[in-house]
């Protein structure tokens, strides 16, 4: 498939969208503050900012680059954002499945929150420099598999006609299948070399928006259940820990896969569970608000071929 | 009398057991007097609701060559459901070890009741079989020799270790 | 000492020294990123990629064993790490940022305790430099007081030529040395200029200005406004050249296991949380603010240097687009 561009023109329409909207919310003294994205001194780059007034309104933008899923800001793991009334938050629809699994798992309450929606057409991969274009290439693994486009139930969300985008190639579906097919022995050794990278930084923790435990299970050492030294076998235990506490809660936003330092494919790893727990339990997170995820839950009737 | 048969590999088995079903089931095969491999170390824990897949993997990493994870059947859980539960979790976490690479031969699931004593052995002995044709668990073990580059001393020792595998 | 030598024979250097048993470390892919690695043999070179983590884990690594231990009954037997094991270890390539890092690395493990194992390796390495020249808009080496040609702490200094080949520069006996035992490989210069070098897109920011305002403002709204989008993971301090902080763990069974030495970084929560459940650092700004103060204040008032190289590592994997070199212009802006 050849490289096309993809229309990202909507964007200035969306940043002054939000502008106007977030202008309104302090004016009218709805909000206490919004999160959402700034431009960054790199050409073409954002990050995360935190407003608490309507005059730093004009710094929010909405790019390319608003790579992040902000919704690991409103979490009890971020204890510096004050939560001393009704924030309002910039979310793309992957952001926004995040926030349904945190109110499903009582840390956030929908009417603390006003939700900014954005019409999404793609963010950049995080191979690709801050200021590139946004093309079939550049575009991030978890964009082309995209099924949230324009987020359902916000609050506010620019109104725009979306331009018609190019075909995608599913990367997770298509590496997921590649890697089932090897036998075991090929998988391991697989894994093995990408795990073997991790130093362990925990960014895939950090920016996560459901790793919000006060204390993490890989942090005690008393049992110390994960080895903490960055050495293959620990790291492997905590990768493969890491995936089966996201089992079934995790909705894709990516976020673990793009902060790696090391590159590790590890949304690979949520992605082929997500996978499990639907064709299992029928369950995909994301989507509506429940107490009970595929993994918290059972009926009777399930599967269980594989006891003796 | 000895009657057991050497091997030339003998397996490491560890089974998560609960107490209320399994653990008795276990109980009442010795207590009958029935044979099993002596290769099993049994663990015992309230339900098996409370054995986490952590522990499945520590004991992997600890050296196990093969794991059961055992408890009652559905519907006769001492606390109601923590069976239906462990049962979900177990069939997610096959598939993430299986997407890892580790042989699912080596991972056993069963139920076992406290009047299966006879059930028990047929497990246990089945598991250590199978365990015993595919031979030692080298992957995790490989890993727990293993370094960062910058970290390795490749001395003649550790080579030692390594080929003892 | 100056001497030319072709790409050719560089790596003929290479796979001479490897064939000899010296490691050679250098960029090279590995499982999809560059790293500096040790090399089978030449061919795998990739000088052209700026490795994602630094040189510094060749003296101090990711992880390393210093210790082990085995109970057999009431015996306790302990087992040290002889550091005469180290191999001898020629580090190729090494960006000009990397490089500046290492005499940082020595004032602090030589200082009040020496450090046996960072020295020992330190003794057996010898670095070659290579200057850049390529950036991108991460990189502020020269905002900080170095340059894509700085030879701070290599041995031996490569700078590309146009028609190809290196210019050859000496900085210490140890790169002096290998030139001599190695004297078939390299001639003399022949007048070819050096390529063009790479020019980052920084302004030199006033380090002594940046010290003076943070003498005097460890208290200051400014920490709370950086830091609050940080989320405190250690990816900044683990790919720095400079950072040097680490954890010591004990892994294993009552029976037997290692003490193991490994990368720890300001930026965790547990860094400085105590056994008593206090945290000192409570707040990811307070985190953050450390990370600044020991680069720009601490280390300088302690050594005279400052523990930032400008490789843009940091800058480039953030996660959330947090830029030391903004942060650290602002300051010298600062009254």
């Amino acid at each position: 498939m050849s490289t096309q561009p993809i229309d990202t023109s909507i964007y200035t329409t969306i940043t002054a969208a939000i502008r106007t909207e977030a202008s309104r919310l302090f004016t009218a003294g709805e909000i206490v503050a919004i999160v959402g994205y700034a431009a960054a001194r790199r050409k073409g780059a954002a990050q995360p900012i935190i407003i608490t007034d309507a005059a730093a309104a004009e710094t929010l933008v909405f790019t390319e680059s608003c790579v992040n899923n902000l919704a690991v800001y409103l979490t009890k793991a971020k204890k510096e954002i004050p939560k001393n009334g009704k924030i309002g938050i910039i979310v793309k629809g992957c952001d926004l499945k995040a926030l349904v699994g945190l109110m499903g798992e009582s840390q956030l309450k929908r009417e603390d929150l006003y939700l900014i929606g954005i019409p999404c057409a793609g963010v950049l991969a995080s191979t690709a420099q801050p200021a590139t274009e946004l093309t079939t290439e550049t575009i991030a693994s978890k964009c082309c598999e995209c099924d949230a486009h324009l987020p359902l139930g916000c609050d506010f969300v620019p109104s725009i006609a979306f331009p018609p985008g190019p075909q995608l190639e599913s990367r997770y579906s298509a590496e997921i299948a590649r890697l089932e097919a090897l036998t075991p022995a090929e998988r391991w050794a697989y894994w093995k070399e990408q795990f073997a990278k991790c130093i362990k930084c925990y960014a895939c923790r950090q920016v996560c928006p459901f790793c919000f435990c006060e204390q993490c299970l890989c942090d005690r050492n008393k049992p110390q259940m994960v080895d903490t030294t960055p050495r293959p076998a620990g790291n492997t235990a905590w990768h493969i820990v890491r995936a089966m506490h996201l089992a079934g809660r995790c909705a894709g936003c990516a976020e673990c896969e793009r902060v790696c330092p090391m590159d590790i494919p590890l949304n690979l790893l949520n992605r082929k569970m997500a996978k499990e727990l639907k064709e299992l339990f029928d369950y995909e997170a994301g989507f509506e608000v429940n107490d009970t995820g595929p993994l918290t839950m059972f009926t009777e009737k399930d599967d269980q071929s594989f006891i003796k | 009398m000895d009657n057991t048969i050497k091997h030339d590999f003998e397996p490491k088995i560890i089974a998560f057991v609960c107490t209320w079903c399994t653990y008795a089931g276990a109980d009442l095969a010795g207590t009958s007097r029935m044979q099993y491999p002596a290769n099993v170390r049994v663990l015992k824990f309230p339900c098996t609701g409370r054995i986490d897949p952590v522990f499945i993997l520590k004991a992997f990493q600890q050296g196990a060559d093969g794991v059961l994870v055992s408890g009652c059947h559905p519907g006769d859980c001492h606390y109601i459901a923590g069976n239906f539960h462990a049962r979900r979790r177990f069939a997610a976490f096959r598939k993430l070890l299986e997407f890892i690479g580790v042989d699912l031969n080596r991972l056993q699931f069963s139920w076992v009741s406290a009047a299966e004593g006879g059930k028990w052995v047929e497990v246990v002995t089945d598991l250590t079989e199978k365990v015993r044709t595919m031979g030692p668990m080298v992957e995790f073990k490989e890993l727990a020799l293993e370094e960062q580059w910058s970290g390795a001393i490749d001395t003649p020792e550790l080579r030692e270790a390594y080929d003892a595998i | 000492m100056q001497k030319y030598i072709s790409e050719q024979n560089l790596n003929t250097l290479i796979d001479t020294l490897i064939a000899a048993g010296t490691r050679v470390v250098a960029p090279r892919m590995s499982a999809g990123i560059p790293l500096y690695e040790p090399l089978d043999s030449s061919a795998e070179m990739a000088t052209d990629l700026l490795p994602r983590r630094s040189a510094k884990e060749a003296f101090f690594p990711v992880c390393e064993e210093i210790m082990s231990y085995e109970k057999e009954g009431q015996q306790i037997k302990l087992t040290d790490v002889d550091p005469a094991r180290f191999p001898e270890t020629v580090l190729v390539g090494v960006r000009p940022c990397d490089a500046a890092a290492i005499p940082v690395l020595d004032a602090v493990f030589s200082w009040d305790y020496k450090d046996e194992f960072f020295l020992e390796r330190r003794r057996k390495t010898t670095v070659i430099g290579l200057a850049c020249t390529t950036s991108d808009d991460a990189c502020f080496c020269t905002a900080v007081g170095l340059s894509p040609v700085e030879s701070r702490g290599s041995d031996l200094f490569l700078t590309p030529l146009e028609g190809g080949g290196y210019a050859c520069e000496t900085w210490s006996e140890k790169g002096e040395a290998l030139i001599t035992s190695n004297s078939a490989l390299f001639s003399d210069l022949n007048g070819a200029a050096p390529m063009p070098l790479a020019a980052p897109q920084v302004d030199k920011i006033e380090l002594n200005k940046v010290k003076a305002w943070l003498d005097e403002h460890f208290e200051d709204p400014l920490w709370d406004g950086i830091a609050v989008r940080c989320v405190g993971c250690g990816a900044c301090a683990f790919v720095c050249p400079a950072c040097h902080c680490f954890d010591i763990v004990d892994e294993g069974t009552e029976k037997a296991g290692k003490r193991r030495k490994s990368w720890d970084a300001c930026g965790f929560w547990k860094f400085t949380h105590h056994a008593s459940g206090h945290n000192p650092r409570d707040l990811q700004p307070k985190r953050y603010r450390n990370r600044i103060m020991h680069k720009f204040k601490y280390y300088d008032d302690k050594f005279g240097q400052t523990l930032c190289t400008g490789c843009g590592r940091c800058v480039r994997i953030c996660p959330v687009g947090i830029d030391i070199a903004q942060i650290i212009e602002d300051i010298s802006r600062k009254d």
